[in-house]
């Protein structure tokens, strides 16, 4: 069975943000991770490959070459091969388009990415590339097990509970936790990585329909309003004033 | 060329987040159209006041050829719709399938040609402009108030045959057994490890009750299995807006901030003085929370 598993590479969920005089995201100071729900997805992909090898399992990560540190830990924790496709993720649509791309020229059974990257938030990719391709994608998924005849056992999360799903490949998983524990390379991963391939290939060119015109940071909030906890009325009466 | 909100429900009702979806639609267009799998005409009719003036029915949001030819047909070219899963989904296919320029996360529409989306998980802002005529709006809850308006409704059933048969079987389904979904609450009780164990929770979930507000709770809490993982919110959880946001014993960790810094207004109850939640808070009380809980249940009674 061929996983593919695709990782943003975004600033580490303690990060300050904050954005250059040119209107661009200053990475100063900003260390990179694989974002959280990449990690996640990534876990569970090594986890299955554990329990059975016939698993091979690629990265593939949108992005620049100041990724391939991130692509090599990647490899450290369990991938087979990783893939950079070398451009800036310019929207959600850019990247969506490049990895259906990709999986159409690749042949995946499973691809699993994050529930959603925590740069940009949309939450989009896999929808997105699910539409391309016509293949069913679920999202968010808490649970990932294979089950007999190329089929998978997947529980997700609806806005009113949780599903439990057999489902034929090919799929597309957006991943959340508890569907695995985040795995740290070992100095035997880490070793081995070194010898793994890492390949760059170049995007297709896509006709982009909308710019990130300008980033700010969101309005500073009004000073805080401390309420004696010996006056706890105040707060209601505040409340009541604000029509809340 | 006209405006489509995606209806959902909550409660055989529609949710407080496509109310605000339709108050939206109506400041960028005079006629705007809904989108619904419910059956119940009469409560349909009444959907005027959400400022509705057509309404589509159809059997379920999976019949894409139906939608697609009825965004057609009435040469839908906006769609204005709550960020939830169900319709990232359906607004996804049509972005890729009709040539619509989708954005999530929507704080608010600047004008023809821009909007301003929240990134970085709450932590900035950017605006985006288009280069297309069909958009599609995915938008944060409570950007706006819902208002009534004074419209008749036209319902139209969509007659419609699932074209593909689904490749998976659900084979079962747990209902999330609370009153107030946490996505929908206006306002929301969250609780942290501030309160030392479990069987603490029964103060929050009667405060809560008393507010008509949903339960929520920071990651070391679902973590520890304190409380069911659907109620955490944060950076790797859920993130929610709601008009209140009560932290209890919460610390205020920059990953917890990232999913509640939309909330209108942050109340922090901490007795830590100098937890960074109160950085972020509108109103502040330094205290114990097993002593200010009770005191604020007793003055709403």
């Amino acid at each position: 069975m061929k996983i593919l598993v695709c990782i943003s590479c975004v600033p580490d969920t303690t990060s300050k943000i904050s954005f250059t005089e040119e209107n661009k995201f200053n990475s100063e100071n900003v260390q990179f991770i694989i974002g959280p729900y990449e990690d996640y997805a990534l876990a569970r992909a090594v986890e299955l490959k554990e329990k059975n090898s016939d698993i091979d399992i690629s990265l593939l990560n949108v992005g620049l070459s100041q990724n391939d540190p991130l692509l090599r830990k990647g490899l450290a924790i369990g991938a087979d091969r990783a893939y950079r496709i070398n451009s800036e993720p310019n929207d959600s649509n850019f990247v969506a388009l490049n990895i259906a791309d990709f999986i159409k020229k690749n042949n995946f059974d499973l691809i699993l990415m994050g529930k959603e990257s925590i740069d940009y938030n949309s939450g989009l990719v896999h929808y997105l590339s699910g539409s391309i391709l016509d293949f069913q994608t679920f999202n968010p998924v808490i649970f990932l097990d294979l089950d007999t005849d190329n089929r998978v056992i997947i529980k997700r999360e609806t806005d009113s509970g949780i599903e439990k799903i057999k489902a034929n490949l090919p799929l597309i998983l957006g991943c959340q936790e508890p569907i695995a524990e985040w795995k740290i390379p070992n100095m035997r991963g880490i070793m081995n990585a070194r010898s793994k391939d890492l390949l760059v290939i170049e995007p297709i060119s896509v006709s982009s329909s909308l710019k990130y015109e300008k980033f700010t940071l969101p309005p500073e909030k009004d000073e805080i309003k401390y309420i004696d906890k010996e006056n706890i009325e105040t707060l209601i009466n505040e409340l009541k004033l604000k029509n809340l | 060329m006209s405006t489509l909100v995606f209806i959902d429900l909550n409660k055989s009702k529609i949710s407080e987040s496509s109310a605000q979806a339709a108050t939206i639609a109506n400041q960028l267009d005079d006629k705007v159209y809904g989108l619904t799998t419910y059956n119940d005409d009469d409560y349909i009719s009444s959907l005027g006041n959400k400022g509705f003036d057509k309404v589509f029915k159809i059997d379920d949001f999976k019949n894409f050829d139906a939608i697609k030819e009825t965004i057609i047909n009435h040469k839908i070219n906006t769609i204005v719709s709550p960020n939830i899963n169900l319709f990232k989904e359906l607004a996804s296919k049509i972005s890729i399938k009709l040539n619509f320029s989708i954005t999530s996360n929507v704080l608010e529409i600047v004008d023809n040609n821009s909007i301003i989306s929240s990134i970085f998980t709450g932590k900035a802002e950017s605006q985006i402009n288009f280069d297309n005529e069909n958009r599609i709006y995915l938008l944060n809850k409570n950007i706006i108030d819902s208002k009534e308006f004074d419209k008749k409704v036209d319902i139209i059933r969509i007659d419609s045959k699932i074209s593909q048969k689904d490749n998976f079987e659900i084979l079962d389904q747990t209902l999330i057994e609370e009153d107030i979904s946490l996505n929908d609450a206006d306002i929301v009780i969250s609780a942290g490890r501030g309160l030392k164990g479990p069987e603490n929770w029964k103060m929050i979930e009667e405060l809560a009750k008393k507010l008509n507000a949903a339960t929520a709770c920071s990651k070391p809490v679902s973590d520890a299995g304190w409380r069911p993982h659907h109620e955490h919110v944060g950076q790797t959880g859920l993130k929610i807006s709601p008009k209140i946001y009560f932290a209890i014993g919460i610390s205020g960790a920059i990953q917890h901030l990232a999913g509640v810094n939309s909330s209108k207004t942050i109340i922090v109850i901490n007795n830590d003085p100098d937890a960074p939640f109160f950085k972020a808070a509108d109103y502040g009380i330094v205290g114990d929370a097993f002593e200010v809980i009770p005191k604020i249940i007793n003055s709403l009674s």
